[in-house]
């Protein structure tokens, strides 16, 4: 399991507190808490409402617009490949925090699925929150196994000659599918290619389809 | 993919050492005074008491502090700074 520790320096950090520390700190809180109810500048509810907000929020899901750069401009297609951290930089999307994404394209030969079967490693910078499947073991063990299978329930049918790969993530690496852009598409703008690429596309569970 | 999100990406995809805790994706809170400093610290500065990049500052400043020398080996939790943080904002503004 080490490669699945988050163990870079800070973000995921939790200092060695034992049931007195956690006391001591629980007061801290409360004090404030208490001094913000009573001058009515938080509520109850108020407080309650914003941790759920944040902790199910679906976070930046930029990954659709990664996907229509690369369809447009094969100079950023090509950075893309070879360092895919680098080249999603380029265009803003930071908040890896130390986890190297690497992009692996589709192509009519190849087709490649994203997963993470110790545990639910997933580039959340550019796709979001994964979905429930995504973590479940369901998906874990048997995309690895029987891939193809696997991809007939989310609907998706691959010629036999298609060779299918199947990516491992881990902490330190996060895979994304470059899906192959969809014959009728030669007039679409970025943006309205943006807009037809999909989450479960991009971990390769789905093709990019045109609505 | 474009569902409105309702959460601040100011303070949901802070960058750097200030950037939440999260776990593929989700926020990680070890305890319930965890939790419920991080909404207090979010309820103040939706109701205006301070910018969040006031707050951000403080946080950044805290967890530099306890990272000393040895980034790998803080002296505190996380959200140990954070709420150090917020207790010296509220310090500035509440007096």
């Amino acid at each position: 399991m080490t490669t699945h520790n988050h163990d870079t320096p800070n973000p995921y950090h939790k200092s060695d507190r034992d049931d007195a520390a956690n006391k001591a700190i629980e007061e801290r809180v409360d004090k404030i808490e208490s001094l913000l109810l009573e001058k009515g500048l938080v509520s109850q509810d108020a407080l309650e409402k914003l941790a759920d907000i944040y902790e199910n929020d679906l976070g930046p899901m930029n990954g659709a617009k990664v996907v229509a750069r690369a369809w447009v401009d094969d100079e950023f297609k090509k950075r893309l490949l070879d360092d895919a951290t680098s080249a999603i930089a380029e265009l803003g999307y930071g908040g890896l925090q130390g986890e190297h994404v690497v992009v692996k394209e589709n192509t009519p030969e190849v087709h490649n699925v994203v997963v993470c079967t110790l545990c639910s490693c997933y580039p959340w910078p550019i796709l979001g929150l994964p979905p429930n499947w995504y973590k479940s073991f369901a998906y874990r063990s048997k995309v690895v196994i029987e891939p193809r299978e696997v991809l007939a329930e989310f609907g998706t049918s691959l010629a036999d000659d298609v060779e299918v790969r199947v990516w491992d993530s881990s902490a330190e690496i996060r895979y994304l599918v470059l899906p192959e852009r969809p014959e009728g598409t030669g007039n679409f703008s970025e943006e309205e290619l943006a807009a037809i690429v999909k989450r479960d596309d991009m971990i390769g569970v789905t093709t990019v389809t045109v609505p | 993919m474009s569902k409105d999100r309702v959460a601040k990406p100011e303070i949901a995809e802070m960058p750097g050492p200030a950037a939440l805790p999260r776990k593929s994706g989700e926020m990680v809170f070890h305890n319930d005074w965890e939790r419920k400093s991080f909404a207090l610290a979010v309820c103040l500065s939706e109701q205006g008491l301070f910018e969040w990049h006031e707050f951000q500052n403080e946080l950044i400043t805290a967890i530099k502090e306890a990272e000393g020398d040895d980034p790998h080996n803080p002296s505190r939790g996380y959200f140990e700074s954070w709420l150090v943080s917020l207790e010296s904002l509220l310090e500035k503004k509440l007096t």
